[in-house]
């Protein structure tokens, strides 16, 4: 087991060091220079190369690199050159929490109203409620989200002003006008989740519904409910789990659109606003988070199998 | 004899254009003024109340005035700070008017006395007096890291400081454009910060800033918002009245539009123009907005590729339809552009201009012409580099392409990401571009920097030396009407030889909620909240 785990960890760093490198040596490689973008029309070349040094953008390559890396894991990530701001400040305690909190909603979202539609799809399969469930699913698969984003805004923002259509508020600050703030944007990023989750749980149920233990539940006796509920979709957990955790990725692309239209101050606004700028030191840091945040979930992933399937439990 | 031309010019400056107005309220400045300066407390302080949220959809990079060139920066750090001078907008005509200065005069052509009002304080409570405005002045001029400015000040000889109210500026020409270089919306060069608050924040003011002006910054949190709180030690009476602003930091401007219309947010920096009839048809909404200091351009290199051709060039430049590009790319709402100097610059722009037969405009025979006399007869293939700038952007190029198909001339647009375009530009890696140079209040910002041979932002590479002293020689005569005829023969030239088709002159827009009241639009891009209230 701690083998195990030394490797899995020894595994996450040389991940974690491999896309650093590809993240710096891309952005390096793509024409731009953060100097110009920062002075704008207005300036002098001495000004622009004493920019260039004071940003130490003058060094080569792999000396930038190695400076970054090694402040960068002693937990100084630098200064934002066009923020001026400490980036772990930044990026960690003010965009990550703001990222992190639409994610919790939208897979709050994704399961609440995707797996019981998908039961309901399962168990009244071959039904017009089926056939609704799967026009659904399909729309929202295909449906862009920023496009949905900017219609919920109209008509639940606009025309009937029931919620707020941009912002970002603490939950942890305001519990009631946080979660108010988080309803348009969590259900436009979730929109694909619950559709992709509703198709799952579905095509899984079904299956699972033929499996003798099902039978024989059955003819035990058991309500049709506790049939359903605990022996059939406890048994889609594992597929579930699974799937969630690779698609996080998705997820966390989407916030990117998500947080521009709804103007949530998360990571994906400063990832888009630090390309931009050619703010390396912002993109690395940046990355880095989305990348632990990746690798974190996915090992909670495969920390959760012996909780949801006994069988894979260590018995000695 | 010099004397009496000095005043003249400076009555001219400061008043004249302001008509009979002026006089009247020149005199109750000074009187409010020097009810200040005389220490009587019983100045009426506004009561301030609301909270006043604005969209604000363009990037703000930092809110030290010597350092930022972006006009959606100054639109805050004007709220925070003042300027030795300051803009003012009577519906007509662009004025410059003293701000801490109480008074400005010219001592001789070359030497401008500023008198400052008694009594300001920063927000930090330290004194506003004449070591502060050196001290700003220098930060400028000669400071380190190099202030983006710094040229504006480069004729700046000596600042001298009479008394502690009294500074006294020598040049080493007469520097007509001094009023514009202090204010000038791109960057103020003479805008006053807090000596204390630089000692202690460095480079890192522009998240600390602190000046004189009717607000006080309070926080900067990243991608989200500004706050700034009433300064209820403000020096001019009756003001502020807001309580608290609160600038927004937006990228998508048709969700700043949702907001505003649900009463979220109270206004917009900026509108762009295709959201513009959406917001003119909702009744709870202003829009504030008119044709501003600005020109937009077709630009051509004139250092490699086809259009080293003058001919080429010309030819170009004649067969844009301005018309159809102000109805297809600017949705109706621009004016078409003849030469550079755009309407708000009164002293210079002629009403008359388009009967006049100066510039460049439509005319597909002439352009015929002249590309019958271009060196290469085949089709020639050029390269287009387009912005990323949204709809206005993405218009102007796919309206243009089909124009010069007509004179041969077969157009590959290709759309670049922001930095990618700026590095290219500033490269020369083109042979077509279009762009445009906003917020000019002087000709001598319109198109010196831009045209001057081997000038920072001649990005077309246009050179001719006849040009460049035409605008060197304008640059230090004081009288408007000399200045005029100066710039006209410059800017002859440069409409001749093409390095750039002229296309429009643009109006800026802001929105503002109907609760919002007293904003006065200055077309200069500002956004001052001083008189702003809110029911």
């Amino acid at each position: 087991m701690l083998i195990q785990a030394l490797k899995k960890l020894g595994q996450t760093l040389v991940v974690l060091m491999i896309v650093s490198i590809a993240t710096f040596g891309l952005l390096k490689l793509a024409p731009g220079d953060p100097v110009q973008i920062m002075l704008g029309a207005e300036y002098s070349q001495e000004t622009y190369e004493s920019m260039t040094r004071e940003l130490g953008l003058d060094q080569p390559f792999l000396v930038q690199y190695a400076d970054w890396a090694m402040n960068f894991v002693q937990g100084d990530w630098g200064t934002s050159y066009i923020a001026r701001t400490d980036i772990f400040t930044y990026g960690f305690k003010e965009a990550l929490p703001v990222t992190l909190t639409l994610a919790f909603f939208s897979l709050s979202f994704a399961i609440l109203i995707g797996v019981p539609l998908g039961v309901l799809s399962a168990v009244k399969k071959d039904t017009i409620f089926d056939a609704g469930s799967a026009v659904f699913a399909l729309t929202g698969t295909a449906f862009p989200s920023f496009l949905l984003g900017i219609l919920l805004i109209w008509f639940f923002g606009v025309k009937l002003q029931l919620f707020p259509v941009m912002g970002y508020v603490s939950p942890w600050e305001d519990l009631r006008l946080g979660i108010y703030h988080m309803i348009l944007p969590g259900l436009t990023l979730s929109t694909y989740f619950i559709a992709m989750i509703t198709r799952l749980t579905r095509a899984t149920l079904i299956e699972v519904m033929d499996e003798p233990y099902i039978a024989a539940a059955r003819a035990r006796g058991e309500p049709g409910w506790r049939v359903i509920w605990v022996h059939g979709v406890r048994n889609i957990a594992m597929p579930l789990v699974t799937i969630l955790g690779l698609q996080l990725g998705t997820l966390i692309q989407g916030t990117v659109l998500t947080e521009t239209v709804f103007n949530l101050p998360g990571i994906g606004q400063m990832l888009t606003s630090a390309v931009l700028g050619r703010e390396y030191q912002v993109v690395q840091a940046g990355v880095m988070m989305t990348a632990f945040l990746f690798i974190g979930v996915n090992l909670l992933v495969d920390l959760s199998y012996p909780i949801l399937d006994p069988r894979l439990r260590d018995r000695k | 004899m010099t004397e009496i031309d000095h005043k003249k010019i400076l009555t001219e400056r400061i008043s004249a254009r302001l008509g009979r107005r002026a006089v009247l309220k020149g005199m109750g400045a000074g009187i409010v003024a020097a009810t200040a300066a005389g220490g009587f407390p019983a100045i009426a302080r506004a009561q301030q109340s609301g909270h006043l949220k604005i969209a604000s959809i363009k990037v703000i990079d930092t809110l030290d005035p010597h350092f930022t060139g972006f006009l959606s920066s100054i639109q805050v750090i004007n709220n925070i700070h003042n300027g030795l001078l300051k803009i003012v907008y009577d519906g007509e005509n662009l004025t410059f008017e003293p701000d801490l200065a109480e008074t400005w005069d010219l001592e001789d052509d070359k030497t401008h006395v500023f008198k400052l009002r008694d009594g300001v304080k920063f927000h930090d409570g330290t004194t506003c007096d004449a070591e502060a405005v050196k001290f700003s002045l220098l930060r400028v001029k000669e400071g380190e890291p190099t202030s983006p400015h710094a040229w504006k000040l480069a004729l700046l000889d000596e600042i001298e400081i009479v008394d502690p109210l009294t500074v006294k500026l020598h040049f080493s020409q007469p520097y007509a454009f001094l009023p514009v270089a202090l204010n000038g919306s791109t960057g103020r060069a003479g805008t006053i910060v807090s000596p204390a608050a630089v000692e202690k924040y460095g480079t890192d003011y522009g998240r600390n800033p602190v000046g004189t002006g009717p607000f006080k910054f309070v926080s900067w949190r990243e991608n989200d918002a500004i706050e700034l709180e009433a300064n209820t030690e403000y020096f001019e009476p009756d003001m502020p009245k807001l309580e608290r602003v609160t600038f927004l930091l937006m990228n998508e401007a048709s969700t700043a539009i949702a907001a505003l219309f649900s009463g979220q947010i109270d206004g917009m920096n900026d509108c762009p123009m295709q959201l513009v009839n959406q917001v003119d048809a909702n009744p709870n909404t202003t829009l504030y907005g008119e044709i501003e200091g600005n020109y937009t351009f077709l630009g051509m290199n004139c250092k490699k590729g086809p259009f080293t051709d003058i001919n080429l060039r010309r030819a170009v430049a004649w067969a844009i339809d301005r018309e159809t590009m102000v109805k297809q790319a600017y949705f109706g709402r621009a004016q078409q552009a003849y030469t550079p100097i755009s309407p708000p610059m009164t002293d210079f722009f002629d009403p008359d201009i388009a009967t006049s037969g100066r510039g460049q405009w439509f005319d597909l025979d002439k352009a015929r012409e002249f590309r019958a006399l271009a060196e290469n007869q085949d089709e020639i293939e050029v390269t287009y580099m387009m912005a990323e700038r949204g709809p206005v952007g993405t218009r102007t190029a796919q309206t243009i392409a089909p124009m010069l198909a007509q004179i041969g001339i077969k157009v590959n647009l290709e759309l670049v990401e922001p930095a990618t375009w700026l590095k290219r530009r500033n490269e020369g890696d083109f042979d077509l571009y279009d762009f445009e140079w906003v917020a000019d209040l002087d000709p001598d910002e319109a198109i010196y920097p831009e045209f001057k041979s081997d000038g920072a932002w001649n990005f077309c590479g246009w050179v001719n030396t006849e040009f460049d002293d035409l605008c060197a020689q304008a640059q230090v005569i004081l009288d408007p009407a000399e200045r005029r005829k100066l710039y006209y023969q410059a800017e002859d030239l440069l409409m001749d030889e093409a390095p750039i088709g002229v296309m429009a002159h643009m109006p800026i827009y802001k929105v503002f909620s109907n609760k919002v009241e007293g904003f006065q639009y200055i077309p200069a891009d500002l956004m001052n909240l001083h008189t702003v209230s809110k029911v």
